[in-house]
């Protein structure tokens, strides 16, 4: 197999997958009869640790699991919810497809924008703090707004609430 | 059914092929192309391009007949009007995001999109009013670019690379319209089989950087020949340009390389277009060779034969012809008689998905043949009896300094110092500009065609020696490539039965356990 | 229950009894509450008696196709031959569909229970959840119950892992949903082979939604008979399914009734109606991917699988999804073919360029720039991107297409003919 060239004069690379994080990773593997099976969770692991997932970090996946850095990255870059570059602190995903849209979701992703600072869609505040991005349905049509916070699936949100929500995760 | 196989019907003709044959393969021995762009006999089956839809009866939908299975009493209508239209659609929505760029374009002329597109496609677009999707084009690797533009995302070249080359380097990247064929930034597509990728992308996607904008597809003759890279005997198609070799392909062959040439054997073809060829025969005269006709040339040789006796060598190149092989030893019939060869040997390479097919040690396509015609690989013992042989033949080895108190007679394409105190020397032409075989290291007999003219009075082996081989055989002069294997077949123990008519165009292989002529 | 509503007088409450109450999750509430009995009964069983049962009972799939249930375990093979594996389908994603989510975080061990016993009928000793990876609740919730299950010893050699998603509709797809678990993009796979011959990691599989699996363990507690009893109309479909009842509604939620209930009675009793001074103008009875239905349609549909053929749309996933007078069909049209074009895996030559084409299409009719031709042309797009694929993304793109465009045509008119304002899409 062709070599893997890192680019002479970065530093060095901190290892993703060391200690407990490893000792996750295995028992996470033993899941699966190929190694390549437990690729997403090892992604999701990658950005609990990091924020975000690099090409470096991709490159380490792959050693770990045994498949190519070109592999992992087509898997990274087909799920929308893996980022590829860093986001602000705190990451907020929108939902504006139409059963949402029809209870003024689009309303919500403005005040949102706006409250935060992020400006716009997918960018990051300057304070680094927060980055807001519209996306799909979030399989909670039924209490509309939903949004995520971060980890934090919050139910019901309309621009009135923007304002507190936005200070409590501050 | 009869001898296992079963009966469909495609566009109302019979067609009889074994079980569990594709449609797509189906339709082909009944002379019917199905437009595809995803599918090819030398890659896993993908069905994404969705263009070789074709209406099979009782069946509720359409079906794609690389993924459909020929099953007894099949009736198939690939030119079904329902069919036609899915076609032309696939077509349509191909076309929205791929750029006009025929103009300047390498693939036009030979492009399977153009192709359907004509056959089957609109006349004009419905999406003449948005922006088309843009990216830049990259580099890949040693010799292919990808213009994302242009990709209709069948993924020939990730499917080679996963499965034929075992070293997944591409991949899809991203989603939807917005996906296109990606690379990780620390991997570079530099395995040694991975220009193929660039024959397989139907479109000007990928693209060669040694080919970029050499010369349009038709402009190109093309012929058949084999890559003279290496001892694997890869069968190839020789592009050229106004008698300039500009490109190499893979020609299929099932029993060699499938449908695939290596990387090295694809960059080997320069020197067939080499300009400082020996244009003329030469003679020695006083201290220096002149120039001389063929006629002065061969008598001068014929006075040397006949005036010597003793040992007698020849010192072949391993990319000669079987043929030229053949003659360069019968020339020297009454003398006793040493052959060698020198064989280059170079990095291994295989394509790791395709059974007994690699880029080969010995870097020459004749090696095999040499030692079936009595040629010995120890090139150094030859040498020492050429120093004191009668008469030394050096047949288009340009890199083996020969000495010898003898006579050196040279015979070869281009004239290397050490040839230069020869007595005669006469201008080959090379393996492009003549007919010929070679032999593999399977022991594998293919033959390869004349792309182009030999230049000045340069002649094939077969017929500068080949006159002087009759003579001794008080035979007629032979009058092509082909008499001369013919006698060839004769004469050697493993070509027994072979012929240039037997041979074809993807070879035979000689007999198994061939030994070395008396 | 209509969670957060309280259950009303009509619903038929049998997976939803639960919902809100969160004692239900613990492994102690659960089993007060009668769980994991069926479980015991169907280890004790012959794996392939449990799938007759589930056939006699008439159960189909609650994930949208309506495949029964019982015929689908029953083409794994009996005899075994390697391993086997469930895959249980949480991926939930779409559009008007949010019952899994309170299937999984109200009452995360009747899924449990039912997919063992799944496993157990189709003979695999691994079964995955795939829980799509917005669901951070419903995720930690099920972990939670998995351990205190797996610390019981519930399953017996059947082990239950939970496999997250990262973001993708198209996941819910079964095949794709194979190809996801063996860590790798998600596309859908062509078939045959189909997943019973060779699924995920190339073994037998089957693949099954979640609230298919919660209605096992009652099926097997009250008995076949008991399930076929659940018909209000078709016979064909029996038991009782949870509709997710949202958009222009007054008490939106998951309502569960018997099959066959009237889509009318479910708007306009059960889920409280139209919002203050409006009127129903249309609905979507099965989520985003089924044909849209005028009032006249929707006030007279009955909610079974073949009741909804009738009116030429599908049961789907029951995701009801609601438009009032208010509504401009023609954005939330756009909106739709939108999320499939973000979705699509990019394999299709029809669904790729497709999915974006009509959007671009109907983005340039809201913009105000549209031609009288663009509805011919959006008809005959959509009629090319349908039954040519590999999956039926395409065809769930065209689907509100075709039936806004037959049945809200006017307002699309109004946009070409500029009597209405032009809207930023």
């Amino acid at each position: 197999m062709s070599s893997v060239h890192v680019p002479a004069g970065t530093e060095a690379y901190i290892p993703v997958f060391t200690g407990k994080t490893q000792a996750e990773l295995e028992t996470i593997i033993k899941r699966y009869p190929t190694k390549q099976g437990a690729l997403l969770p090892a992604l999701w692991l990658v950005q609990r640790e990091r924020g975000w997932i690099s090409d470096r970090n991709m490159t380490e996946v792959a050693e770990v699991l045994g498949v190519t850095p070109a592999h992992v990255k087509g898997v990274v870059t087909f799920y929308t919810m893996y980022h590829q570059h860093p986001v602000g602190r705190h990451f907020v995903q929108v939902c504006t497809t139409s059963p949402c849209n029809l209870c003024g979701a689009e309303d919500v992703v403005r005040a949102l924008v706006q409250e935060t600072g992020a400006g716009e869609l997918g960018a990051t505040s300057p304070d680094g703090r927060w980055t807001v991005i519209e996306v799909e349905c979030l399989g909670a049509c039924g209490f509309a707004t939903p949004i995520l916070i971060d980890d934090d699936f919050i139910e019901s949100v309309t621009p009135d609430k923007v304002p507190g929500l936005v200070k409590r995760y501050g | 059914m009869a001898d296992g196989l079963i009966t469909l019907t495609i566009d109302d003709t019979p067609v009889s092929v074994p079980p569990g044959t594709l449609l797509i393969e189906a339709a082909k021995q009944v002379g019917v192309l199905v437009p595809h762009y995803c599918y090819h006999p030398g890659l896993p089956v993908a069905g994404v391009c969705r263009m070789c839809l074709v209406h099979v009866e009782k069946q509720p939908k359409l079906a794609i007949a690389c993924a459909t299975q020929a099953a007894d009493g099949m009736v198939v209508h690939t030119q079904a009007p329902e069919a036609k239209t899915a076609r032309q659609s696939v077509l349509e929505f191909l076309l929205i995001n791929h750029p006009l760029d025929c103009p300047i374009c390498d693939q036009a002329g030979e492009c399977e999109l153009q192709d359907f597109v004509f056959q089957e496609g609109r006349a004009g677009t419905r999406y003449g009013e948005y922006a088309k999707r843009f990216n830049p084009v990259e580099d890949f690797g040693p010799d292919v670019l990808y213009v994302p533009n242009r990709c209709i995302l069948c993924t020939r070249c990730v499917r080679f690379m996963d499965d034929v080359a075992q070293e997944p380097v591409l991949n899809v990247s991203e989603r939807g319209d917005r996906a296109f064929i990606g690379v990780h930034p620390e991997g570079r597509l530099d395995h040694a089989w991975a220009g193929n990728v660039v024959d397989l992308c139907p479109v000007g996607s990928l693209l060669s950087k040694d080919f970029l904008h050499k010369a349009r597809a038709w402009e190109l003759d093309k012929t058949a020949s084999v890559c003279t890279g290496c001892s694997q005997g890869c069968n190839v198609t020789l592009d050229l340009r106004d008698s300039t070799v500009v490109r190499v392909r893979p020609r299929p062959n099932l029993d060699v390389n499938r449908y695939f040439i290596c990387d090295h054997g694809r960059a080997n073809y320069r020197w067939m277009n080499r300009a400082d060829r020996i244009e003329a025969p030469l003679v020695r005269d006083g201290g220096t060779l002149r120039a001389a006709d063929w006629d002065e040339a061969l008598a001068r040789v014929r006075a040397l034969l006949s005036g010597a006796s003793g040992k007698a060598v020849t010192i072949a190149s391993p990319r000669a012809s079987t043929e030229a092989l053949y003659l360069a030893r019968r020339m020297l019939s009454r003398f006793d008689w040493t052959g060698g060869f020198q064989l280059v040997m170079g990095e291994v390479a295989p394509l790791a998905g395709v059974p007994n097919l690699a880029l080969r040690a010995e870097r020459a396509p004749n090696g095999t043949g040499a030692e079936l015609l009595g040629y010995s690989p120890d090139v150094g013992s030859v040498l020492q009896a050429a120093q004191g042989a009668a008469v030394v033949v050096l047949l288009d080895e340009a890199e083996v300094p020969v000495q010898t108190a003898g006579a050196l007679l040279y015979a070869g394409t281009v004239l290397p110092e050490h040839a230069r105190h020869a007595e005669v020397v006469l201008p080959l032409a090379n393996m492009a500009e003549e007919d010929g075989t070679f032999v593999n290291r399977d022991g594998r007999v293919q033959r390869y065609f004349q792309a182009k003219p030999a230049p000045g009075m340069a002649r094939p082996a077969w017929w500068a020696l080949g006159e002087l081989v009759a003579e001794l055989d008080g035979a007629s002069q032979p009058e092509s490539a082909e008499s001369v294997f013919e006698a060839l077949a004769e004469a050697v123990d493993g070509f027994a039965g072979l012929s240039y008519g037997a041979l074809g165009l993807n070879g035979r292989k000689v007999r198994a356990g061939a030994g070395v002529p008396a | 229950m209509g969670y957060p509503h309280k259950s009303h007088p009509k619903e038929t409450v049998v997976l939803s009894k639960y919902f809100g109450d969160a004692e239900a999750r613990s492994l102690r509430g659960w089993k007060k509450r009668g769980g994991y009995e069926s479980l015991e009964q169907a280890l004790a069983m012959d794996p392939s008696a449990v799938t007759e049962a589930i056939k006699a009972s008439g159960l189909r799939g609650r994930g949208g196709a309506g495949f029964p249930t019982g015929l689908k375990w029953s083409f794994m093979p009996k005899e075994k031959k390697g391993p086997h594996y469930l895959c249980v389908n949480a991926d939930e994603s779409e559009p008007g569909t949010f019952k899994d989510r309170e299937i999984m975080r109200w009452t995360p061990h009747a899924l449990l229970e039912g997919a063992a016993i799944a496993a157990h009928a189709i003979r695999a000793e691994i079964g995955y959840i795939y829980i799509r990876g917005e669901f951070t609740e419903p995720w930690a919730i099920m972990e939670q119950a998995l351990a205190e299950a797996n610390t019981a010893k519930l399953f017996g050699e059947i082990r239950l892992y939970l496999h997250r998603g990262a973001g993708a509709y198209i996941c819910g797809e079964e095949t794709a949903m194979m190809n996801s678990i063996e860590g790798k993009r998600g596309n859908p796979r062509i078939k045959p082979p189909f997943p019973a011959a060779a699924g995920v990691f190339g073994r037998p599989t089957t693949i099954n939604n979640v609230e298919t699996l919660a209605a096992v363990p009652h099926i097997l507690k009250h008995g076949a008979e008991w399930h076929k009893k659940l018909c209000l109309s078709n016979p064909k479909s029996v038991g009782t399914k949870l509709f997710s009842v949202c958009g222009h509604i007054a008490k939106p939620g998951n309502y569960e009734v018997t099959l066959g209930f009237p889509l009318k009675d479910l708007l306009h009793d059960l889920a409280g109606g139209m919002r203050p001074g409006r009127t129903l103008k249309g609905c979507i009875p099965g989520g985003s991917s089924v044909p849209i239905l005028n009032r006249e349609e929707a006030e007279s549909t009955l909610l079974d699988y073949e009741g909804c053929v009738e009116k030429g749309t599908m049961l789907g996933s029951g995701g009801v999804i609601v438009f009032d007078d208010s509504a401009d069909m023609v954005y939330q049209i756009m909106r739709l073919a939108r999320f499939y074009a973000h979705e699509s895996c990019a394999q299709c030559t029809q669904c790729r360029e497709g999915t974006a084409w009509t959007t671009k299409i109907l983005e340039r009719i809201l913009a105000g720039q549209g031609k009288t031709s663009d509805l011919d042309l959006l008809l005959e797009l959509s009629e090319n991107m349908t039954g040519k694929t590999i999956c039926v993304l395409s065809d769930s793109c065209a689907a509100p297409i075709v039936s806004g465009i037959k049945k809200f045509r006017s307002e699309f008119e109004a946009y070409i003919a500029g009597k209405k304002r032009p809207v930023a899409a």
